[in-house]
C-alpha cells in the first residue's frame, strides 16, 4: 500500500468532477490561438500585399503582367520585363539543376560507397547553407567577371548564331543571374531525390536486375518510375525557390527596363525589381506597381508551392497502397 | 571510431567553434563600448537617401557630435529612398539631390525643402591606357545613353577627341537602378541638351533607360565601372576621385571642355538671382555662357527634407543650420563648394518654417 | 555472335553488340553521375574556398571592435555582429513558442482534416518568398513608425515559424502512442503529458528543427532591407531603432568600388558562413542523436 499522499487521479476541483480540467482547457486554448495566429499570418501577408497594390491594380488592370513598360517620367508600369526576366532565369536554372541534382542523388544513393557517400552529402548540404547574399557577393566580384570574359565569348563562339547568344558579353545579365539560381536549387532537388532514391523498395531493383537488366536500365525503369511524383515535386520546390530568390539575382541581374532577347544582355526580375526600387519610390502610383509586382511574385510562387505539395499527397496516397 | 565517439568529437569541434564566435562577439561589444563615442548624444536624428552627398554628411556626423553632441546616423539609399522616408515618416529627415515635385510636397504633407550642399556630377569611365582625358559634350552624352553611339571610337567622339587613340571597345552606359537625384541631374542636363532624349526618356529620379546596365546607388555605378571596360556613369565627383577613376570633362556652352572642381561649380551657379525664394530657380545644369568659361554644365544643389511639424524640430534646426553655416567648409576637400549667400538666405527661410508639435 | 575479347566467357554482358552498348550507356551514366557530384562539390569549394581566401586575411582584432566606416575610412563589423545576434534572439523568441504551439496543436489536438489544412497553412507560409515578408512587414509596421530590430526579428520570425512548426509537428508523429497513453493511463493530464512526457522526447528534433531554421534567416537579407537598414555606424543594442546586421552590410560591400570594403565583405561572408555551417553541424549531431533514440 502506498502512502502517497496525493492522488493524481481523484477530481480536484469543481470543474474537474464534471470533467472538465482547466490546465486542458487552458493548454488547448492556447495551442489553438496558435494556430489561428498562424493561419491569420498568412492572410494578412496576402491582404496587405495586395490592399498596398489596390492603386496600381486598380489603373492597370490584369493587363499589368503581360505590360512591357516602366517609366516614372511617364507614370506607366508594366510587369512584363520582370515576369519574363524571372520566368527565364528560374527555368533555365530548372533546366540545368534537375538533371545534376538528380544525377548527384543517384552518385550518393548507388553508386557511391558509403564511406564516400556520406561526406559528399554533407557538402551538397553545405551548399544549401551558403546564404544567398554570399553567393551574390561572389556573383559580383568573382562569377560575373569570369562569365563575362570567358563563358560567354566562349558560348557566342558556338552558338553566336542564336540570338540568345548574341550581343555583347556582360558580367550582369540573364545568364549569370540563372546559373547562381542554378547552384541554389541544386542542394534543395538533389536532397529530396535522394531520400526518394534511398527509399525505393530495393527488392524492385533487385528484381529488375534479376532479369538481366544492367544498373542503369534497373534505375531508369523502376526507380525513375517509382520515384518520377517526388522528382517532379522537387523540380516543382527548387523552382518556387528560384522564383522567390531576389537578393542573389539582384546583384548579378543587371537591372534592366526591357526586355532583351539575348541571355547575356541585362535584365531584371519580379523579386530584384522589388528590392531595387521598393523603397525609393518617386509616386504612389511607383509604389503600388511595386507592390503589384510582388503579388504577382506571391501568387507565382503559390501556385507552385500549391502544385508540389499537391503532387506529394497524392505521391503519398498512391504510395501507401503498395 | 564508433558511431558516438565520431559524434562526441564533431560535438566537441561544433562547441569549439561555436564558443570561438560567441567569444568574438563578446570582444565586439566589449571593445567596441571601450572605444564608442564620447559625450553621449543629447539627441539622436535618423535621415536617409541621397549617397550623391554621403560623402560630406559622412564628414559631418563626427564634427556635429563633437559641437553639440547629436548623434547622427544615415544611411545613403537614394535621393528617391529619402522623400519617401520622410513622407512616411520613417526618419526625421531625408535627403535628396532632386527637389520634390508638387505631387510629391502634397503627399509629404508639410516638408520643406532646404538646400544644404553644392556640387557637381562626374563622368567617370573605364579605358585603361589611353593617352589622354576624354572630352565629351551634352549631346554626345545623350546619345550613349539613348543607345545610338556605341563604342568609343564612334565619329562624333572622335570629333571632340582629336588627339585620342580611341579603342573600338564598346560603351557600357551603366545607370542608377534605385532610385537617384544624381539621376535627376544628369536626366535634366541631358533634356536641357537633348531635345530626342528630353521625349524618349525625361527627367526623373527614376527613368526608363533605354540601354545599358543597372546598378545600386552611388557606389555600385562606381563599382561597375570600375570593373567593366568601356563603362561609363554619371556619379558625385567625390566618388570618382575615391575610386581614382577618370572623368570626362564635359563642353559648355562657352565652347570650353570643364572639370567638376571648385572653380566650374562656382562659375555654374554665378548667374543665380539675389534674391533666390523658390526652388525652380536653383537649377543649375546647362548654364548660361554669361557664367563664366569654366562653368561645369551638370552642377547641382542637394536638399534636406524636413517635417514642418516634427518632435524634434529644434535638434533638426539646429543641426541643418550647422550644415548651412559651419559645416560647408568641409566640403571643399570633397569637391562640394559653399554655399551662395543668396542660397544662404533662402535655406534660413525655409528652415524657420520648422517649427515642431507646438 | 560476336565476341568482345573480353575474358570472362560466362560474363553475359559481352556477349553481344546489344549488351555492349547497355554496358558502355551504364559506364556512362555512371560517369555522368560522378562528374556531377564533382561539379557539385567543385563549386562548393570554388565559393567557400574564395570567401576563405580572401576573408582570412581581414579578420583583425579592428575588424571585429570596429564599428561600419563611414565614407572613406576604414572599420569592421563589431555593430553588425552585434546587432545580428540580438535580431536573430529575438526572432527565436518570438517564433519558437508559436511554432512548438501549432505543432502541439496539429498533432495533440487536431483532428485529421484540420491537420491537412494547418498543414497546408504551414506549407504556403513556407513557400511566401523572403522579399514579400519585407515589404508585408514594411507595410504593416514600420511605415509611420520607422525602422527596428524589433520589426526586423519580427520578419525573420515569420520566416521561422512555418520551418520550426513542420519539424516539430514531425518528431511528434514519431513519439509512440504507448508512450501517452501510458502517461495518461497514470493520471496525469493531457497538457502535463504533452509537456513532460511528448516534449522531451522530441526535443531532440525540434531542435534540429530550430537550428535549422536559425541557420537559414541568420543568412536572409531581403527582409531586412526593408525593417533594418538604416542604422547609425555605431555599436547599439537598442532594439528599439534600426540595427545593422551581417547580412545587409554584406550587400551593401558587395556593390562597392571600394577593394577595402570588398575584402571587409568577403570577411564578413566567412564570419557568416562561418555561423552558419556550425550550426549546420550541431543539427547534424543532434539529428542523429534524435533518430537513434526514437528508433528510426
Amino acid at each position: 500500500m502506498t502512502s502517497v499522499g496525493y492522488d493524481p487521479a481523484a477530481p480536484g476541483s469543481g470543474l474537474e468532477r464534471r470533467g472538465i480540467r482547466l490546465g486542458d482547457v487552458l493548454f488547448q486554448g492556447v495551442a489553438v490561438a496558435a494556430s489561428v495566429a498562424a493561419t491569420a499570418l498568412l492572410g494578412l501577408i496576402a491582404y496587405q500585399v495586395v490592399s498596398d497594390a489596390w492603386p496600381a491594380i486598380q489603373e492597370f488592370g490584369l493587363a499589368f503582367v503581360w505590360t512591357e513598360a516602366w517609366d516614372p517620367v511617364k507614370d506607366s508600369y508594366g510587369a512584363l520585363t520582370f515576369v519574363y526576366g524571372t520566368v527565364v532565369t528560374s527555368f533555365i536554372a530548372l533546366l540545368l539543376a534537375t538533371p545534376l541534382s538528380i544525377a548527384i542523388a543517384l552518385f550518393l544513393t548507388e553508386i557511391a560507397p558509403r564511406r564516400v557517400a556520406a561526406p559528399i552529402a554533407t557538402m551538397v548540404e553545405l551548399l544549401a547553407a551558403i546564404p544567398s547574399v554570399v553567393l551574390g557577393l561572389w556573383g559580383i566580384l568573382v562569377f560575373g567577371p569570369w562569365v563575362r570574359d570567358t563563358l560567354e565569348p566562349w558560348l557566342q563562339g558556338f552558338l553566336g548564331w542564336i540570338p540568345l547568344f548574341s550581343g555583347e558579353p556582360s558580367q550582369a545579365g540573364m545568364l549569370p543571374a540563372a546559373l547562381v539560381l542554378t547552384i541554389m536549387i541544386i542542394p534543395i532537388t538533389s536532397a529530396i531525390c535522394r531520400e526518394l532514391f534511398a527509399r525505393t523498395p530495393h527488392d524492385l531493383m533487385d528484381g529488375a536486375m534479376a532479369l538481366g537488366s544492367t544498373r542503369w536500365e534497373a534505375i531508369r525503369g523502376v526507380m525513375f518510375a517509382y520515384a518520377a511524383p517526388g522528382i517532379a515535386a522537387a523540380v516543382l520546390l527548387g523552382l518556387g525557390r528560384a522564383f522567390g530568390e531576389a537578393i542573389a539575382v539582384n546583384q548579378v541581374i543587371g537591372g534592366a527596363n526591357s526586355i532583351d532577347i539575348s541571355l547575356f544582355a541585362p535584365a531584371d526580375s519580379l523579386g530584384s525589381r522589388i528590392a531595387a526600387q521598393y523603397q525609393g519610390a518617386t509616386s504612389q502610383l511607383q509604389a503600388s506597381s511595386i507592390l503589384y509586382l510582388g503579388a504577382i511574385l506571391m501568387v507565382i510562387s503559390l501556385v507552385t508551392n500549391v502544385v508540389a505539395q499537391a503532387i506529394v499527397t497524392r505521391f503519398e496516397r498512391s504510395r501507401r497502397a503498395y | 571510431m564508433s558511431h558516438t565517439q565520431r559524434e562526441k568529437k564533431l560535438m566537441k569541434k561544433a562547441l569549439a567553434l561555436t564558443l570561438a564566435l560567441a567569444s568574438v562577439v563578446a570582444i565586439a561589444v566589449v571593445g567596441g563600448r571601450a572605444e564608442a563615442a564620447p559625450a553621449r548624444a543629447t539627441g539622436t536624428l535618423v535621415g536617409t537617401g541621397s549617397t550623391f552627398v554621403f560623402p560630406l554628411v559622412s564628414k559631418w556626423i563626427p564634427e556635429v557630435a563633437k559641437a553639440y553632441g547629436t548623434d547622427i546616423t544615415y544611411s545613403p539609399t537614394g535621393s528617391g529612398a529619402g522623400i519617401a522616408g520622410v513622407t512616411a515618416r520613417t526618419v526625421d529627415f531625408g535627403a535628396s539631390d532632386a527637389p520634390l515635385s508638387a505631387q510629391q510636397l502634397a503627399d509629404c504633407k508639410g516638408c520643406v525643402v532646404i538646400p544644404w550642399a553644392l556640387a557637381a556630377v562626374s563622368i567617370p569611365y573605364n579605358l585603361p591606357g589611353l593617352n589622354g582625358r576624354v572630352h565629351l559634350n551634352g549631346q554626345t552624352l545623350a546619345n550613349i545613353y539613348l543607345g545610338s553611339i556605341t563604342s568609343w571610337n564612334d565619329p562624333a567622339i572622335k570629333k571632340l577627341n582629336p588627339k585620342l587613340d580611341l579603342p573600338d571597345t564598346k560603351i557600357t552606359p551603366v545607370y542608377r537602378s534605385d532610385s537617384s537625384g544624381t539621376t535627376f541631374a544628369y536626366t535634366a542636363y541631358l533634356s536641357a541638351v537633348s531635345q530626342q532624349f528630353s521625349r524618349r526618356v525625361g527627367t526623373n529620379t527614376s527613368v526608363n533607360f533605354p540601354t545599358g546596365v543597372g546598378a545600386r546607388g552611388s557606389s555600385g555605378v562606381a563599382g561597375v565601372v570600375k570593373n567593366t571596360p568601356g563603362a561609363l556613369t554619371y556619379v558625385d565627383a567625390a566618388y570618382s576621385i575615391q575610386n581614382k577613376l577618370q572623368f570626362a570633362t564635359i563642353q559648355n556652352r562657352a565652347g570650353r571642355f570643364t572639370t567638376p572642381g571648385i572653380r566650374g561649380i562656382t562659375q555654374a551657379v554665378s548667374q543665380l538671382p539675389k534674391n533666390v525664394t523658390s526652388l525652380s530657380q536653383l537649377k543649375i545644369v546647362d548654364p548660361p555662357k554669361a557664367a563664366g568659361p569654366l562653368a561645369y554644365p551638370i552642377s547641382t544643389f542637394t536638399y534636406v527634407i524636413l517635417p514642418t511639424n516634427s518632435a524634434k524640430a529644434a535638434e533638426l534646426r539646429k543641426f541643418v543650420y550647422w550644415t548651412v553655416t559651419q559645416g560647408q567648409k568641409f566640403g571643399l576637400p570633397l569637391f562640394f563648394v559653399p554655399l551662395p549667400t543668396s542660397v544662404k538666405a533662402f535655406a534660413y527661410r525655409e528652415l524657420a518654417k520648422v517649427k515642431g508639435a507646438a | 555472335m560476336t565476341t568482345m575479347g573480353d575474358d570472362d566467357r560466362y560474363d553475359i554482358t559481352v556477349r553481344s553488340a546489344g549488351l555492349r552498348r547497355r554496358r558502355i550507356t551504364e559506364k556512362s551514366f555512371a560517369g555522368l553521375a560522378v562528374a556531377s557530384a564533382v561539379i557539385a562539390v567543385g563549386i562548393l569549394g570554388l565559393v567557400l574556398g574564395t570567401v576563405v581566401h580572401k576573408g582570412l586575411s581581414q579578420l583583425s582584432l579592428d575588424f571585429f571592435t570596429k564599428a561600419r566606416p563611414l565614407f572613406g575610412q576604414s572599420g569592421g563589423i563589431a555593430d553588425a555582429l552585434v546587432g545580428s545576434v540580438l535580431i536573430v534572439g529575438m526572432a527565436m523568441l518570438m517564433a519558437i513558442p508559436v511554432s512548438i504551439l501549432v505543432a502541439i496543436f496539429m498533432s495533440e489536438y487536431a483532428g485529421p482534416r484540420l491537420s491537412v489544412a494547418l498543414r497546408v497553412v504551414l506549407d504556403v507560409l513556407n513557400g511566401v518568398p523572403a522579399i514579400v515578408v519585407g515589404i508585408f512587414v514594411f507595410g504593416l509596421l514600420v511605415v509611420g513608425r520607422g525602422q527596428s530590430a524589433i520589426f526586423g526579428a519580427f520578419s525573420l520570425a515569420v520566416l521561422m515559424l512555418p520551418m520550426v512548426a513542420r519539424a516539430t509537428q514531425e518528431v511528434l508523429e514519431i513519439v509512440p502512442r504507448s508512450l501517452r497513453e501510458a502517461s495518461l493511463a497514470l493520471g496525469v493530464t493531457r497538457w502535463r503529458t504533452t509537456l513532460s512526457v511528448v516534449l522531451p522526447t522530441a526535443i531532440g528534433g525540434i531542435l534540429t528543427g530550430v537550428v535549422i531554421a536559425v541557420a537559414r534567416v541568420a543568412g536572409e537579407t531581403a527582409p531586412l532591407l526593408f525593417t533594418s537598414s538604416i542604422a547609425a555606424n555605431a555599436i547599439s543594442t537598442d532594439v528599439t531603432h534600426a540595427l545593422p546586421t551581417l547580412p545587409v552590410t554584406i550587400f551593401v560591400f558587395s556593390e562597392s568600388p571600394d577593394p577595402g570594403e570588398q575584402a571587409a565583405g568577403w570577411a564578413a561572408a566567412l564570419v557568416l558562413i562561418a555561423f552558419v555551417l556550425v550550426l549546420n553541424v550541431v543539427a547534424k549531431v543532434v539529428a542523429g542523436r534524435t533518430q537513434r533514440r526514437l528508433g528510426r
